[in-house]
C-alpha cells in the first residue's frame, strides 16, 4: 500500500538522519606533532577579535622566520565570558582543551589551584631566551608558585588620557595634573564651566579602584592570602573616589565603565574628557572613538600623595598552554616567540596599540616614534614618552595573583561599586558587607 | 469454533479477510492470535504481542527517563553534597547547604525569582483571560481578531537571544532610547532603567508580557472555545449580564485550563533565567537585581566551576518547586482527575 | 421575560460603538506589540554601533537610512549563513525525531493497558513541571563524561521524547475508537504496523500543531546548545548572534540584521500555518 510505504519510508529517513547527526557530532581526537609536510597544526581559543589579528601575524613571522617548522594557527573567537566558561568546563572533563588560549588576567587564577596543581603547562623554560628584557612585573602576575604558567600581552601601566580642545575652553591644562588633588580639582572646575562630566566612576570594572589601592601601598588581601576588602587601605581609595564623584568631578557612564560600547559613545560625543586607564585604552581611541582623532593627549596617572608605586599594570591577558595539549612543547616555543621575541612586541604596538612587555622596544625610537604608526598619528603625545617617565615605578599588585581574586572582581563589579557610586553607601559600609559576602562565599 | 477459525485465517493469509459478517455484527471482535512457538515465526510474533507492544512503545520515554532525568538527577543530589574541582570531587557533607542558608545573594535570588514569578501571574492570567473573553465574544470583526491573535503569538516566536537584545536596546538609558522617548513623551526625565531596581523590574516585566500573553490568549481562547453556548444562553436568560456571565459561566468552566497555566506560569517564573541574562546581557546586574536562581546556579556552577554548591542551589530550587505545584495540583483537585482514568 | 432583557440592555453600550471601542482597542494593542519588531527592522537599515550606544529608537534619520547591511549581510558575513544552515538542518531533524518518537510513546500510553502504566504517565506529567535549568548541570557532565560534547547528537536525543509532545498525543488518541485498532490487528498488521499506517495517517491535525509547536521552540533553542557546543563552525543561529554582542567582536551590524532574519523562518512558518496549529491546540489539548 503506497500510504504505509511512503511513512516507513519517512520513518526510516527520519531516524537516519538522527544517526547521521550523530555521526558527524563529536569531535575528532588530535594525535599532534606535524603532519607530512612538517605544519604543525594548532588550534586557539581567544576573547577578543583584535588579539586573532595579532596571533594571525606572529603566525606569518613565525612561518617566515622558520620554514622548516610552519604554524597552522586555527584562531576561534568566543565572547569573554563564554570562552572562560567553556575552558572550565573543558579543563573539568579534561577533554576539547586547545592547544593554546587567551585568559584574562582576572580569570587566570580559576585556573591555578591549590599548591600549583594546574592544568597549564610550565612555561619556564619557553621562556628563557627573552626573559630578562621583559618587564618582570608581567611574567610574576602569571606566576604561581614560582612556576610560569602564561605569558603576558602587554605592559598596560595605567596612564590618564585627556581630550585637550574640551580641557582648554574651560581653562585647564592637563599638564599640572599630577596627583589625585589636582585631578579633583580640574574635575570640579571642568564640571562648573561646562556642567559636563570629567571622569568616570566605573560600576562595572576593578580598574582605578586597584591602581590608587597600590600607590597607597595596600592590597585587597591579607599577609596570609586571606580576604581582605574591607582593610584602610581600600576603604581610603574608594572614599577618595567617591569624594569625587559627589564633588562632581567623576561620574558614572552608561554602559558602567569607559570599555562598554555605550560609554564609546558617549566619549566620542565629548560627554566625559578624562579616562584614567591602562595603555592599552588607546586602541579603543583609535577603533571605536574615530571623532575625537587629535584631540587626545597621554599623560601619567595622578598620583596620591607619597606613592608606593607612581603606576602599574591594569588588566591583561596570559596566554597559556594547557597542559593536555598533544603539542605542548612545540606550542610553548611558539608562544614565547609570539609573546615575548623583540619581533612580537614591536608587533604588540603596531597592531595592538599596546604598551609591549619587551622593554628592548621601548628604546628603539624607530618604532616608538614612527610617524606612521596610526596609534602615533591619532594621539597628540606620544606614549613612550609618557611611559619612559614612569618606567622605573611600575609596581607589580600583589593581589592580582591572588586565588580568589575572581571571587573579588565578581563582588566588586556587581554589587559593591554599585551601591558606592549609583546608590551613595559609604565606602565603609559598601566594604563591610563585601567582605562578609566573599567570606561566605569562599567558605572561610 | 469460530474463534480459532478466524484466528487462523488472519496468520495465514496476508490479504484482508473478511470475517462471516453476521459474527462481526453481533459482538466485537476480540481477535487472538495463536502465535507460533517455534522458529523465525516467533520473533515475527512478538511483533504482534498485544502483551509486549506497549513496553517496546513506552521504551524509548523509560530509557529517557532513566538516562536524562534520572542519573542526572541522583548526580545533581550526588554533586550537591561534594565540593568539585578540576575533576575531582571530595565528599564535604551538608556544608554547601550550610553555606547556602548564609549565602545572602542566594536570598536574594531567590526573592527576584519569586517576585518575578508572582507578579507573572498577577499580570499574565487575568489580563489574557480578559482579551481572550473580547476574543471570543460576538462582538467586532473576526478579520481584526484574527489579525491581533496572530501579532499577539509573534513575540513568541523570536528566539529569547533577539528579544533580549530588542528589550535592552529599547530600554537604553540614553535619552534616545526608545522608552526614554516615550517618558519624554509624558514630560518625564530619562530613566536609567537597568541600573535601578523597579525600573529593572519594569523591564523585564514588559519582556514577559510582549512574549507570553499571546500564548495564554490562546490557551484561554481555546479552552473558552470548548464550553457550549447553551450554557450562555441559560446564564442570559436568567438575566445574567455579561460580566456576571463571564465570571459565572466562562471562568468555572474553564477551571482546568486557568490550573495547567498558572502551574506552567509557577515553575517557569522561578526557574526563569534567560530573559533576565538576555535584557542584562549576561549575569552580572547591578546589584543583583536581576539575579533569578537559576542564574545563580549558573554562576556558581558554569561561571565560577563551584558544581558541588550549584547542585546544592539546584536540588533546593526542584525542592521549592515540588512543593509548590503538588500542593497547587491537589489543592485543585487534578490528582483525583487522573486517578481515575 | 421580555422587561428583563429590555432592563439588562440599558446597562450595555450600542452594539455599534461597543464593537468599535473594542476593535480599537485591539489594534491599538496590536501596534503596540508589533513596536518592539518594527524598532529593529528599522534598525537594519541603521548603522550597528549607533544602536548599540544609543539604543533603539522611533526618531530616525531618514538620509541616514541605508541597505549597507544588507549587502554585507550577503557578502561578508563570515558564520552567519552557517550558522543559518546548522539550526535548519538540526531544527528539521530533531522536530522530525521528536515527533516520530514522543507519538510513538504517546500511543503506547493511549491504546494499551499495562502495567505501571499510571505511574509512569505521572512521572510524564511530573517531568513537565520539571525545568530543564535544574538538570542541565548534571546532564551537562554527564554528556562530557560520555565524550558527546560539541556534537549533535548531545542536543537531539535527550528531548526526542518530550513530555509536552507526548501529552498532546497521549491525549489526541485518546480519541481515537479503538475498533480501529481492533479491525487492523484482524487484518493481520503488527501492533507497530498498526502505528503507522492507521493511527498516524489520520493524526494529521495533531502531527501539524505539535510540529509547529516544536519547530518554534527548537529554532530558537538556546541554552542547552550554548553549553553543548564550542567550534564556532557547529553553533546554531542564537548561539552565534549572542557571539556577536561584545564590543570585542566589532560586529554589530551583524548582530542586528543577523537577528533580525533569524525571525524570518519561524515567522513564515506560523503565519503559514497557523490555521493547523490553533485547531491542533484546540483539538487535543487541555482538558486537564
Amino acid at each position: 500500500m503506497p500510504r504505509s510505504r511512503r511513512f516507513t519510508s519517512l520513518v526510516a529517513t527520519g531516524l537516519a538522519a538522527t544517526l547521521m547527526l550523530a555521526a558527524c557530532g563529536g569531535g575528532t581526537e588530535d594525535e599532534g606533532g606535524p603532519d607530512a609536510e612538517g605544519r604543525t597544526s594548532l588550534d586557539m581559543w581567544v576573547f577578543a577579535e583584535l588579539h586573532e589579528t595579532f596571533y594571525e601575524q606572529m603566525t606569518e613571522q613565525w612561518n617566515k622566520k622558520n620554514p622548516d617548522r610552519p604554524v597552522d594557527l586555527n584562531v576561534t573567537v568566543y565572547p569573554y565570558d563564554d570562552m572562560h566558561n567553556k575552558l572550565q568546563l573543558a579543563v573539568n572533563s579534561g577533554e576539547g582543551l586547545p592547544d593554546l588560549v587567551d585568559i584574562e588576567v582576572n580569570q587566570f587564577s580559576n585556573f591555578v589551584g591549590e599548591g600549583g596543581k594546574s592544568p597549564l603547562s610550565d612555561l619556564t623554560k619557553a621562556a628563557e631566551p627573552y626573559k630578562d628584557d621583559i618587564v618582570q612585573a608581567r611574567l610574576d602576575l602569571y606566576t604561581r608558585d614560582g612556576v610560569i604558567r602564561g605569558f603576558p600581552t602587554h605592559v598596560g601601566a595605567f596612564v590618564a588620557f585627556y581630550n585637550t580642545p574640551l580641557l582648554e575652553k574651560a581653562g585647564i591644562d592637563y599638564k599640572k595634573i599630577k596627583t589625585w588633588q589636582d585631578f579633583e580639582d580640574a574635575g570640579v572646575a571642568y564640571n562648573k564651566a561646562t556642567g559636563r562630566a570629567f571622569g568616570v566612576a566605573s560600576t562595572g570594572v576593578n580598574m582605578v579602584e586597584n591602581l590608587i589601592v597600590a600607590q597607597l601601598g595596600g592590597s585587597l588581601f591579607a599577609e596570609d592570602g586571606s580576604v581582605a576588602v574591607d582593610s584602610p587601605e581600600v576603604v581610603e581609595a574608594l572614599e577618595l573616589e567617591q569624594g569625587m564623584q559627589e564633588a562632581g568631578a567623576i561620574s558614572t557612564i552608561p554602559g558602567g565603565s569607559p570599555d562598554a560600547e555605550e560609554a564609546y559613545g558617549a566619549i566620542n560625543d565629548g560627554k566625559y574628557a578624562a579616562i584614567v586607564y591602562p595603555a592599552w585604552y588607546t586602541s579603543r581611541f583609535v577603533d571605536y572613538m574615530p571623532d575625537l582623532k587629535g584631540d587626545i593627549a597621554i599623560a601619567p596617572a595622578p598620583v596620591v600623595d607619597n606613592p608606593e608605586v607612581a603606576t602599574i599594570g591594569g588588566g591583561g591577558t596570559g596566554t597559556a598552554v594547557p597542559e593536555a595539549s598533544p603539542n605542548k612543547e612545540f606550542a610553548q616555543e611558539f608562544l614565547a616567540f609570539a609573546k615575548l621575541s623583540p619581533e612580537a612586541n614591536v608587533a604588540v604596538w603596531e597592531v595592538l596599540g599596546f604598551d609591549p612587555v619587551n622593554m628592548s622596544v621601548w628604546k628603539d625610537k624607530k618604532v616608538t616614534h614612527n610617524p606612521d604608526n596610526r596609534y602615533n598619528k591619532y594621539f597628540q603625545t606620544n606614549l613612550f614618552d609618557v611611559l619612559n617617565k614612569v618606567k622605573g615605578d611600575i609596581g607589580h599588585f600583589e593581589s592580582f595573583t591572588n586565588p580568589n581574586l575572581p571571587a573579588v572582581d565578581d563582588q566588586f563589579t556587581t554589587v559593591t561599586y554599585t551601591e558606592i557610586f549609583e546608590n551613595g553607601v559609604p565606602p565603609k559600609e559598601a566594604l563591610a558587607q563585601a567582605q562578609s559576602d566573599l567570606e561566605n562565599q569562599i567558605g572561610e | 469454533m469460530a474463534r480459532t477459525e478466524m484466528a487462523r485465517t488472519a496468520t495465514e493469509s496476508s490479504q484482508t479477510s473478511s470475517p462471516s459478517a453476521d459474527v462481526q455484527r453481533s459482538r466485537p471482535v476480540r481477535a487472538v492470535r495463536r502465535e507460533p512457538t517455534a522458529g523465525p515465526g516467533r520473533l515475527k510474533g512478538l511483533l504482534y504481542n498485544q502483551r509486549l507492544a506497549p513496553y517496546l512503545f513506552i521504551a524509548p520515554f523509560v530509557i529517557t527517563l532513566l538516562a536524562f532525568w534520572m542519573v542526572p538527577l541522583a548526580r545533581t543530589f550526588q554533586m550537591s553534597m561534594q565540593d568539585v574541582q578540576f575533576g575531582q570531587a571530595t565528599f564535604i557533607g551538608t556544608d554547601n547547604y550550610e553555606r547556602l542558608w548564609n549565602d545572602r545573594i542566594f536570598w536574594k535570588a531567590l526573592f527576584n525569582s519569586t517576585r518575578y514569578m508572582v507578579l507573572t501571574i498577577a499580570l499574565l492570567i487575568p489580563i489574557p483571560l480578559v482579551l481572550a473573553a473580547l476574543l471570543n465574544s460576538k462582538i467586532g470583526s473576526p478579520r481584526v481578531k484574527a489579525v491581533f491573535k496572530s501579532s499577539m503569538f509573534v513575540p513568541a516566536l523570536t528566539s529569547i537571544v533577539v528579544a533580549g537584545i530588542i528589550f535592552r536596546l529599547m530600554f537604553a538609558e540614553t535619552e534616545s532610547g526608545l522608552m526614554n522617548q516615550v517618558m519624554g513623551i509624558v514630560g518625564a526625565g530619562p530613566v536609567r532603567w537597568l541600573r535601578h531596581d523597579t525600573s529593572g523590574l519594569i523591564a523585564l516585566l514588559m519582556l514577559a508580557m510582549w512574549r507570553y500573553t499571546g500564548v495564554n490568549i490562546l490557551y484561554f481562547l481555546a479552552g473558552m472555545q470548548s464550553i457550549p453556548s447553551e450554557l450562555y444562553e441559560a446564564a442570559s436568560i436568567d438575566g445574567a449580564t455579561r460580566v456576571q456571565q463571564f465570571f459565572n459561566v466562562t471562568i468555572p468552566n474553564l477551571k482546568p485550563t486557568i490550573v495547567y497555566v498558572t502551574t506552567i506560569s509557577i515553575y517557569g517564573g522561578l526557574a526563569m533565567f534567560l530573559e533576565s541574562f538576555m535584557l542584562y546581557a549576561g549575569n552580572n546586574s547591578p546589584n543583583n537585581q536581576g539575579l533569578t536562581v537559576i542564574g545563580y546556579l549558573y554562576r556558581r556552577g558554569i561561571e565560577e566551576n563551584d558544581l558541588g554548591f550549584a547542585s546544592a542551589v539546584g536540588v533546593v530550587l526542584l525542592v521549592i518547586i515540588m512543593a509548590i505545584n503538588l500542593t497547587y495540583l491537589t489543592a485543585t483537585g487534578t490528582f483525583k482527575k487522573e486517578d481515575a482514568r | 421575560m421580555s422587561a428583563e432583557r429590555s432592563a439588562r440592555a440599558q446597562y450595555t453600550l450600542p452594539r455599534g460603538l461597543h464593537a468599535a471601542v473594542q476593535t480599537g482597542f485591539l489594534v491599538v494593542i496590536t501596534l503596540i506589540v508589533l513596536v518592539p519588531l518594527l524598532g529593529i527592522f528599522l534598525g537594519t537599515f541603521q548603522d550597528g554601533n549607533e544602536i548599540i550606544r544609543k539604543g533603539i529608537s522611533l526618531d530616525i534619520d531618514f538620509g541616514s537610512l541605508s541597505l549597507d547591511n544588507y549587502v554585507m549581510l550577503f557578502t561578508d558575513s563570515g558564520l552567519y549563513f552557517r550558522w543559518f544552515a546548522n539550526t535548519i538542518v538540526v531544527t528539521a531533524v530533531q522536530v522530525a525525531g521528536t515527533l516520530l518518537v514522543s507519538s510513538f510513546v504517546a500511543y503506547g500510553f493511549a491504546m494499551y493497558n499495562f502495567r505501571g502504566k499510571n505511574a509512569l504517565f505521572i512521572s510524564v506529567l511530573v517531568l513537565m513541571t520539571v525545568p530543564f535549568e535544574i538538570m542541565m548541570l548534571p546532564l551537562f557532565v554527564m554528556v562530557n563524561d560520555v565524550g558527546l560534547a560539541d556534537s549533535y547528537s548531545a542536543i537531539v536525543f535527550p528531548f526526542l521524547a518530550a513530555s509536552v509532545t507526548i501529552f498532546f498525543f497521549r491525549q489526541y488518541f485518546l480519541g481515537i475508537p479503538k475498533d480501529l485498532l481492533e479491525a487492523a490487528r484482524v487484518d493481520g498488521v503488527t501492533e507497530f504496523g498498526i502505528f503507522f499506517k492507521v493511527v498516524l495517517p489520520i493524526s494529521k491535525p495533531a502531527i501539524a500543531a505539535m510540529a509547529i509547536l516544536n519547530g518554534m521552540v527548537i529554532w530558537n533553542n538556546f541554552l542547552w546548545p550554548l553549553l553543548v557546543l564550542r567550534s564556532a563552525e557547529k553553533f546554531l543561529l542564537p548561539i552565534g548572534l549572542n557571539t556577536l554582542l561584545t564590543p570585542h567582536a566589532n560586529n554589530y551590524e551583524l548582530l542586528i540584521i543577523g537577528s533580525f532574519f533569524s525571525l524570518l523562518p519561524v515567522l513564515v512558518l506560523f503565519l503559514v500555518f497557523q490555521r493547523f496549529f490553533v485547531a491542533g491546540m484546540t483539538a487535543g489539548a487541555l482538558k486537564g
